[in-house]
């Protein structure tokens, strides 16, 4: 059964991989293999101290010693006490750096269940791995739900911040943010939103025509319009790609100008996300390193400009470069409120609702490629 | 002219020259200013060619030219305008019992509604229209219609020449000292001025990279770079939305500018508020370009109590993307409306420097050089 042993090799590739071939987005798959790797350990952490209340300990070792375990039913009850507080107490870093079990009678806090090398079990080993793998799938089947309902439950708290004849600016398209001005809407609440379009990839259109569609006064404009009318506006109001650890938010490309617009002219800044989007990294340099760039051809046809080029001169490097981010990073100072499935905060809180989410161990997500997994 | 106001509307319509259908969803904080459907304006005009006796074709060749698009930016546009004037002036000749000064007035103002029908005056064209306006009325009375005629083509050639011409030459001296080997200098959209000044800055031998900054939906940044690339300079293109990211490489901000207000507003095209507002928050140096005929001593706050609006269509329209465009259609959609503001002002304390003809001065100066230098109109 897996602890980090099956998931981080395949979460780790997962990642790399993503981060490699620039999928977008290579945040959330890390995100999402933290969380899965977080509730591993917590389901076995809840296991093992259900098991040790009721007595029914088989040590959980994950190594080679299978002797030990026919001694283990008669373990006194000095030794539960130790591996109860040992097992409640975050591992040591002298477990995590050698990477091996202190010792076999107590039971591993990162481990789990048996191993998966066809080592023969107990009918206890065996059973409580059944049971791990069930109560595991079934947390992870709850965070799929959770994910596919975060848009709901953000929602929920749009009438708490939208007022009547409110002016509501935002930029791009985010399901989430349609919802929320759906659902302030359903309340009767009349406001109206100023689209910005969003180019290169002018989602501010299809976000313009499903306002529209629900009946609400829409304004679509370029994006260069949106310094000259956000003194008008009352409140910003966008989605996020991610968000990092510190509160910062990673967005598509020309949020951090209505971030710095709204800034100058005291609006709110409001970015809503799903608690799914939060990521347990710190971003450094994150113009350059979280960010991805997109095919120039977005902004100049191929061949366009081929005929003013001399491609005889001097050092051949070409002389036009075209640069198509398609993320951009606002800080945290820029940002007012962060609503997420779970309420709203301060982008200072950020980072302690990683401690519900992530495990200290899986922040990086690497390969062991120990005997003892 | 107020646009909500609906007896000055109606008046003007009957004076119009062509049918100018307003647009009819109009965005409301707007609703002051001319917003109309642009799609059978040209044709409009194009048909009445022949209909217009009192309409000189100089002056209706440049309205032409304004309404399609083919004559833009401040100078050219102001330019094109008095060389039409000048061509009104050499034709005219004053009706029996009428005075010269007068009648060249009158005419002068009919000329000018009819421009402004076309498109709206631009500031500089509004000092230039002034300029001429007191020429007129300064003229001695003794003078016969030949040398009046004469004078006034010579003040208008003089204008051009000082105030557009040869400030252009002064302004692009001063700016490229500003220009260090090393620098990257970044634009926005296309300028006459600033285009000046790169070229020049090259000419001098000076090794520098020009970012252009471009947006929809003119995309006049892609003219300049066209120019830019034909002598050699080594540019980098991005889109307005990419400024928080280009701008950490970024040395010098070069902008040009409609016109400049009283209180150090900036008053150019959509995005330069942007632009200049990212530059500040980046602490990198923002420098106008801007002739000083384009002062003006009025004063504006924001970007909406007095602007532009073109074509909602250029908005709704996205060249190339087929999947957006299918909105096209719903233009006459009751909750939707498109804004294509054509200017916006930039506060005067994200710009550093102003560069004019009367050397390179902080943006507070500039009631200075308006309230001091204007009475230099009337020595020309």
């Amino acid at each position: 059964m897996a602890n980090g042993g099956v998931i981080a090799p395949v979460g780790m590739n997962l990642v790399a991989l993503a981060a490699q071939k620039h999928a977008v987005p290579f945040l959330a798959v890390g995100n999402i293999v933290r969380r899965v790797l977080h509730i591993i350990r917590e389901e076995d952490l809840s296991l093992t101290t259900a098991a040790i209340g009721g007595l029914n300990l088989s040590a959980v070792s994950d190594d080679e010693n299978d002797d030990d375990r026919d001694g283990d039913s008669t373990l006194s009850a000095a030794a539960v006490a130790a591996a109860a507080r040992s097992t409640l107490r975050p591992p040591s870093l002298q477990t995590l750096l050698e990477d091996t079990p202190v010792s076999a009678a107590v039971p591993q806090t990162s481990s789990s269940g048996g191993d998966s090398e066809g080592k023969s079990k107990s009918a206890d080993k065996s059973s409580r791995s059944r049971k791990l793998k069930h109560d595991v799938i079934e947390a992870v089947n709850e965070l799929i739900q959770d994910i596919v309902t975060c848009h709901e439950q953000i929602a929920e708290q749009a009438v708490e911040h939208i007022h009547q004849n409110e002016v509501i600016l935002t930029l791009g398209s985010s399901r989430t943010v349609l919802e929320f001005l759906f659902a302030a809407k359903e309340k009767k609440r009349s406001f109206r939103v100023f689209v910005a379009e969003g180019a290169p990839r002018y989602q501010g259109h299809l976000l313009a025509k499903e306002l529209v569609a629900r009946g609400l006064q829409t304004t679509l404009i370029t994006d260069s319009a949106v310094f000259a009318m956000i003194s008008r506006v009352n409140m910003v109001i966008v989605g996020a790609h991610a968000v990092m650890a510190n509160g910062g938010v990673i967005a598509p490309v020309g949020m951090n100008l209505v971030a710095l617009a709204a800034q100058k002219h005291a609006v709110p800044f409001v970015v809503l996300a799903g608690s799914h989007k939060l990521c347990p990294l710190y971003p450094h340099n994150p113009e350059v390193l979280l960010n991805e760039l997109r095919s120039p051809s977005e902004l100049l046809d191929f061949g366009e400009f081929s005929d003013c080029m001399d491609f005889g001169s001097g050092s051949g490097s070409p002389l036009l470069h075209v640069v198509n981010p398609a993320f951009d990073y606002v800080p945290p100072k820029l940002v007012s409120l962060f609503i997420t499935d779970t309420g709203g905060h301060n982008p200072s809180y950020m980072y302690r609702l990683i401690a519900d989410y992530y495990s200290a161990d899986d922040l990086v997500v690497q390969r062991r490629a120990t005997a003892g997994n | 002219m107020q646009f909500d106001d609906q007896g000055r509307v109606n008046k003007s319509k009957k004076r119009a020259v062509f049918n100018q259908p307003e647009a009819k969803n109009r965005v409301e904080l707007f609703r002051h200013l001319p917003q109309y459907e642009h799609g059978s304006q040209l044709t409009d005009l194009e048909s009445k060619f022949l209909e217009l006796d009192s309409m000189h074709p100089a002056v209706y060749k440049v309205g032409v030219q304004y309404l399609a698009g083919d004559v833009t930016g401040g100078n050219a546009r102001c330019i094109a305008m008095l060389r039409a004037f000048q061509e009104v002036i050499n034709d005219y000749s004053t009706p029996p019992g009428k005075t010269l000064v007068r009648d060249l007035t009158a005419k002068i103002s009919s000329y000018v509604s009819f421009l402004i029908e076309c498109r709206p005056l631009s500031m500089s064209m509004g000092n230039a229209i002034r300029f001429q306006k007191s020429r007129i009325a300064k003229l001695p009375l003794t003078l016969s219609e030949t040398e009046a005629k004469a004078a006034l083509c010579n003040d208008i050639d003089r204008f051009i020449n000082e105030k557009i011409i040869l400030a252009d030459k002064v302004i692009v001296r001063h700016a490229a000292t500003k220009v260090r080997d090393g620098d990257v200098l970044l634009t926005y959209g296309s300028s006459c001025v600033v285009e000046m000044i790169l070229l020049y800055a090259h000419e001098l031998g000076k090794q520098f990279r020009v970012v252009v900054v471009d947006s929809r939906p003119k995309h006049e940044g892609q003219a300049l770079l066209r120019r830019l690339l034909a002598k050699g300079l080594s540019c980098t293109y991005t889109h307005i939305n990419a400024v928080s990211y280009i701008m950490h490489e970024v040395t010098r901000v070069f902008l040009g500018a409609s016109s400049v207000l009283s209180n150090g507003t900036t008053y150019s095209r959509v995005g330069t508020a942007c632009v200049a507002m990212v530059a500040h928050a980046f602490r990198v140096p923002v420098l106008i370009c801007c002739e000083a005929y384009k002062f003006h001593e009025r004063v504006q706050l924001d970007s909406i109590c007095s602007n532009e609006l073109g074509d909602s269509n250029d908005i709704a329209r996205v060249p190339g993307r087929p999947d957006v465009n299918s909105m096209d259609n719903r233009t006459n959609e009751k909750n939707l409306q498109f804004l294509n503001l054509m200017y916006d002002a930039t506060p005067s304390e994200y710009v550093s420097m102003i560069i004019t003809d009367y050397g390179m001065i902080p943006p507070t100066s500039v009631p200075v050089i308006v309230r001091e230098y204007r009475r230099e109109y009337l020595l020309i």
